[in-house]
């Protein structure tokens, strides 16, 4: 965990209020891990925002550049967006626990929502360094504006089928339709499955992960004022574990068990 | 070089090395922040508030960003005072710098136990005695917002430990310079001035409050100017020295706190989003002595100038 003043590279939009940022950062990049995420501030000196925001890091280029991939939502993002190559940024990571890889031997699912492809693609391009893994990837967005990373997630050889909510591209409806469509097929060899998104989108694959007795790994995205493990301010409800009633998102997770949270409360 | 200025203070019989300390609640159980800095180099460091039995906390959210201020309800979320001496304390021991228990009570007897339990351990130096949390249902807030309740915690407390005691007070009352008198009155070594500003925040799109708990407290740069005024009217009502705390985010705002007169400030906030926020402050606070040309840091607290000349002067003593 370090905190690290850096030169944005680029900052770019690709897709509808959807920007790829990239900054040069080879310490990160050396120990960076998917599904461990940044807290980053746009300007040391301004007092609104007065808090980092978390950003899961999206992958690692040619080496040196870490990449964050975001999408306008307030006015964190909207100042984030403002910003051009060589503006200093100033981030502390890497944060959190990353994901248990699969046992080459697995198949694997990647189940992203909107900007719950941040993480999955970092672990996409991963796997595939590590062990060539074949892999999956159930992708949705809201509409085809929204869509992005396609081309990138191709390179990488990964067998994409992707869902728009309004049907402009893909198949129509929801990226966990998607996934209960895969599951009610007679499937010779379980998939561990990896899935980030909004909330109601991760209750439903993680239930059904758990009905059908399948591994799941979720990625959490949730407000944070520290990420650092110090305000206890980013809970979740922990399923009957011992003694323990909430999980610190930033601490324990951002990726979690599917049966390690109370997803009836979620 | 010049000569490094004295930044030592003494508050109600505990000296520390520079008056910069980090708050509950936002510095963990003191070594969280490790990676960032040596915390041997804080004036001390107040852990997490701590309760008799472990506390799970409140539902999520239970935090919300508003214009520069943070709300919280985490609702003291804490593994409890013998897991923190078990299994907390020992990893501490390299950290060379007075360790503050901040402690919470459901009642005042728990509260009296709390102070002998802390009684007992070498390594905590002094405690602080939470009266002003916002965000717990029982306690809390409701001790220090009438004087005879906070000063029979504070009396409870000062009868069961030999360790200094500081009493958080809570803003949210009509007068805090009553309840302040009445802690010192029941013996209190010293008063921490303040904790959190209730507040709210609504989400209109769904129409739910911002945090789970519905209201919490604020914290940040939103609170600072009224903290600040709390803290120059107790330091007038009060003969004990009094930490100043809300929304200090740099030096600057650490002076502004040590001129009205708080012998001591605590960093609370900035510590989320600047984790080196202490350190900066101190190098600050060094290197203002230095141009200044004070030797010791005790020169500046309540030097407030209300008085006389015009206010350009103020603070520029190599024109005076």
């Amino acid at each position: 965990m370090l905190e690290e003043v850096v030169s944005i590279e680029f900052n770019r939009e690709i897709g509808k209020d959807t920007f790829l940022m990239g900054f040069r950062s080879p310490l990160l990049a050396s120990c960076a891990n998917p599904g461990q995420f940044l807290m980053i501030h746009s300007g040391r000196e301004t007092r609104d925002p007065l808090l980092r925001r978390p950003f899961s890091i999206h992958g690692i280029q040619d080496k040196n550049t870490l990449m964050i991939l975001y999408k306008i939502v307030g006015k964190g993002t909207s100042l984030l967006s403002a910003l051009k190559e060589g503006d200093a940024i100033s981030l502390i990571g890497p944060l959190g626990n990353g994901f248990t890889f699969p046992r080459p031997t697995e198949r694997t699912l990647l189940v992203a929502g909107g900007m719950g492809i941040a993480p999955l693609f970092f672990l996409a391009q991963a796997l595939k360094k590590a062990h060539k893994h074949e892999i999956t990837m159930f992708l949705g967005f809201p509409t085809s504006q929204e869509v992005v990373m396609t081309d990138q997630l191709k390179d990488l050889n990964v067998d994409l089928s992707l869902t728009t909510e309004d049907g402009s591209l893909g198949m129509k409806g929801l990226v966990s339709d998607l996934l209960d469509q895969h599951l009610s097929q007679e499937l010779t060899k379980k998939p561990v499955i990896y899935a980030c998104g909004p909330t109601p989108m991760l209750k439903k694959i993680a239930q059904k992960a758990i009905t059908c007795n399948l591994t799941c790994y979720v990625c959490l995205e949730v407000y944070m004022a520290c990420g650092l493990g110090i305000c206890q301010g980013c809970a979740v409800k922990a399923a009957n574990s011992k003694g323990k009633s909430y999980h610190s998102v930033c601490q324990d997770g951002p990726v979690f068990s599917a049966e390690t949270i109370d997803w009836e409360v979620m | 070089m010049a000569v490094l200025p004295d930044l030592s203070v003494d508050i109600g019989g505990l000296r520390i090395k520079n008056p910069v300390i980090a708050a509950s609640g936002t510095f963990g159980y003191g070594d969280e922040l490790t990676p960032f800095y040596d915390p041997s180099l804080l004036g001390a460091i107040i852990v997490k508030g701590l309760s008799l039995r472990p506390m799970p906390g409140n539902p999520p959210p239970r935090t919300a960003e508003t214009p520069c201020g943070l709300l919280n309800a985490i609702g003291l979320a804490n593994i409890g005072i013998e897991a923190f001496i078990e299994e907390k304390l020992p990893s501490l021991a390299k950290i060379k710098t007075p360790l503050i228990a901040n402690i919470y009570g459901h009642t005042i007897r728990e509260y009296a136990q709390m102070a002998k339990r802390t009684a007992t351990v070498d390594r905590i130096a002094a405690v602080e005695i939470n009266i002003s949390c916002p965000n717990v249902e029982a306690g809390g807030m409701a001790f220090g917002t009438d004087p005879d309740t906070a000063a029979m915690v504070t009396d409870q407390v000062v009868k069961n430990t030999t360790k200094p005691v500081i009493v958080k007070l809570t803003p949210n009352v009509t007068d805090i310079t009553t309840i302040a008198g009445a802690v010192e009155s029941a013996g209190a070594q010293a008063i921490s001035v303040t904790n959190t500003f209730l507040g709210m925040a609504v989400d209109v799109a769904t129409r739910r409050p911002k945090l789970a708990n519905i209201i919490g407290g604020l914290s940040g740069p939103a609170i600072k100017p009224m903290a600040l005024y709390l803290v120059h009217k107790v330091v007038e009502a009060v003969q004990i020295p009094v930490i100043g705390l809300g929304g200090i985010m740099d030096y600057q705002d650490a002076l502004e706190f040590l001129l009205v007169g708080a012998r001591a400030i605590q960093v609370g906030t900035a510590n989320l989003i600047n984790p080196k926020t202490p350190i900066e402050i101190i190098n600050g606070l060094t290197d203002f002595c230095v141009r200044e040309e004070i030797g010791n840091i005790n020169q500046i607290i309540g030097d407030l100038r209300t008085k006389g000349e015009g206010h350009e002067k103020k603070g520029n003593r190599k024109d005076t």
